[in-house]
């Protein structure tokens, strides 16, 4: 985590001293939007790679519920996914102040 | 790359609102409209025929298994009685049969105890004759005998003897080696 | 009306300057001038445009479909009645059961309405999903909102606001902690993020699809970068092939998800 601010401190201490304070924060937030977005995707990552593939072992064992199990594999990578898309809307609104 | 952000900042129009913000009155506007339109034009006029002929078509599904069924159940009925008219056919038959036999047996029953009284009959009728043939054989060769030997005895005696004197002698004789 | 149509972006990617990759700003790719009514209320835009394609596409369909409806479906009969078995089959029984039949009307129309807003992201000319702008899905999840609050008010009066605020089965002290959770992702993040699940994944897959162009075309310009430019382009059929599916499975999920709350409205038990 450290590794990550320091990155962001060392973008910031690169703004060049005439730039004002919006460029400055703009600077910081276009910087911030990339992690923010990469962190965001880590979990829901995992979750959906883990959700969909107990999702197709269930299947495997009782392909006469696969029709089950599908829809309710699609509600839970809704539900996992909405996480990794509040991210991607904070990049956005980070990056595009 | 510094550079070119500072650029792309200097060029970007400062009062931009950001594109998450549903800033464009418009679009939700047409949308409300298209959206709620289609909605009440689904509810009230697209949808009811297309689930009408759904219903109808279930429904007729429905009668058609039922008719399906009725149909199964008559044809098991008919079934039925052409088996049970068979069974009562099969049964006066073997009645018919069964009658005709034992008709034939009591007839030939008949037939044989008739031939077996006859038989009896002429075998006592024979049996008497043959009985009654005998005796008069007997009786028959007893005069005979007693002739014979009133005879012979005579020969022998040179003198008539009285045949009915010694008559009984020969009788018990013949009696005798019966 | 072709003017609403036309894609800035790729002309400006066309014409970067110097020769470098130069990507359109993002307000160039997402937002669109009106073709009248500027700056009113009406204002008609591509959005708008796209939105009202979103209704009559349907509508003539199941017009179509419905004018000579018989016992033995054909043709587009056929195919609309498909769509309505996939919507009852997939959406309605399983998430609120055969008392939701009632709800059909909405999710088709939702299924309908998101799925050719968000088709026209591939179709050529137009390249823009509607619900790549916060407009529609919001609104779509204005709807799903007040129609499960309403669905639940209706039927449970004031018990579903009790029910869904209050759990059963939880300790008394419990409740300090449990009952804000519940009112927060009830009543505030349930809309939220079912407009943020379409609005982000659409915008998302514009912004992939036109960094993709934008790279082609510019390679492809460049000359002696030309086979680069062939796999960038290949990488772009293949997104495009991927944003198909994406539409509809965008449809399906909010119209899922709003029979989901409908039905959790309906039966509060489970």
């Amino acid at each position: 985590m450290s590794a990550l601010t320091n990155a962001a401190a060392e973008i910031l201490a690169q703004v060049p001293a005439e730039a004002t304070a919006d460029e400055a924060k703009a600077i910081a937030g276009a910087s911030g939007a990339g992690m923010a977005y990469g962190l965001a995707a880590i979990g829901p990552g995992i979750g959906i790679g883990y959700l969909v593939g107990q999702a197709v072992q269930a299947m495997a064992r009782q392909p006469e519920s696969a029709g089950q199990v599908q829809t309710t594999m699609f509600l839970g990578i809704a539900f996992t996914e909405a996480l990794a898309l509040i991210g991607f809307v904070v990049f956005i609104l980070l990056k595009f102040v | 790359m510094l550079a070119a952000v500072l650029v792309r900042l200097a060029e970007e129009d400062p009062t931009a609102i950001n594109p998450v913000v549903p800033d464009e009155i418009g679009e939700i506007f047409w949308g409300a409209v298209a959206f709620f339109s289609l909605w009440i034009l689904m509810r009230y006029w697209l949808l009811p025929p297309l689930m009408r002929i759904r219903e109808q078509r279930r429904a007729k599904e429905i009668a058609d298994l039922e008719a399906a069924e009725e149909a199964r159940t008559a044809a098991v009925q008919v079934r039925r009685d052409y088996d049970a008219t068979l069974a009562e056919a099969r049964q006066r038959a073997a009645a018919v049969l069964e009658e005709a036999r034992s008709a034939a047996e009591a007839e030939r029953q008949a037939a044989v105890s008739a031939a077996e009284t006859e038989a009896a009959a002429r075998r006592q009728e024979a049996m008497a004759e043959l009985e009654a043939a005998r005796a008069r054989a007997i009786a028959g060769m007893g005069d005979d005998v007693a002739d014979l030997a009133t005879t012979a005895a005579s020969k022998v005696v040179e003198a008539p003897i009285d045949a009915s004197a010694h008559r009984s002698t020969v009788d018990t004789y013949v009696e005798g080696n019966r | 009306m072709l003017s609403v149509l036309s894609n800035p972006a790729l002309l400006l990617a066309a014409e970067g300057e110097g020769g470098g990759v130069e990507f359109p700003p993002i307000n160039l790719i997402v937002k669109w001038p009106a073709a009248f009514g500027d700056g009113q209320w009406y204002a008609f835009n591509k959005i708008a445009l796209i939105s009202m394609i979103g209704m009559l596409v349907p509508v003539i369909l199941f017009w179509l479909a419905g004018r000579k409806a018989s016992l033995v479906p054909k043709g587009i009969q056929n195919v609309m009645e498909t769509s309505i078995d996939f919507v009852e089959d997939q959406i309605v029984l399983p998430a609120i059961g055969p008392d939701g039949m009632r709800y059909l009307p909405m999710l088709v129309s939702m299924f309908f309405f998101i799925w050719i807003g968000n088709l026209f992201e591939v179709i050529p000319t137009s390249h823009m999903p509607a619900n790549a702008r916060m407009a529609n899905p919001l609104l779509l999840a204005l709807t799903a909102w007040v129609m499960f609050i309403g669905v639940g008010l209706k039927h449970h009066k004031l018990g579903y606001l009790k029910e869904a605020l209050f759990p059963p089965g939880v300790p008394k002290a419990l409740y300090l902690l449990v009952t804000p959770i519940e009112f927060l992702s009830t009543f505030l993040i349930r809309p939220f993020s079912l407009a943020v699940r379409l609005f982000a994944n659409m915008l998302a897959g514009h912004i992939l699809l036109v960094t993709f162009s934008v790279l082609t075309i510019t390679l492809m310009v460049l000359g002696p970068l030309v086979i680069v430019g062939g796999l960038s382009f290949a990488m772009l059929v293949a997104f495009t092939g991927f944003e198909f599916m994406v539409a509809f499975l965008q449809a399906f999920i909010f119209s899922l998800l709003t029979a989901v709350y409908i039905g959790g409205a309906l039966h509060p038990a489970h």
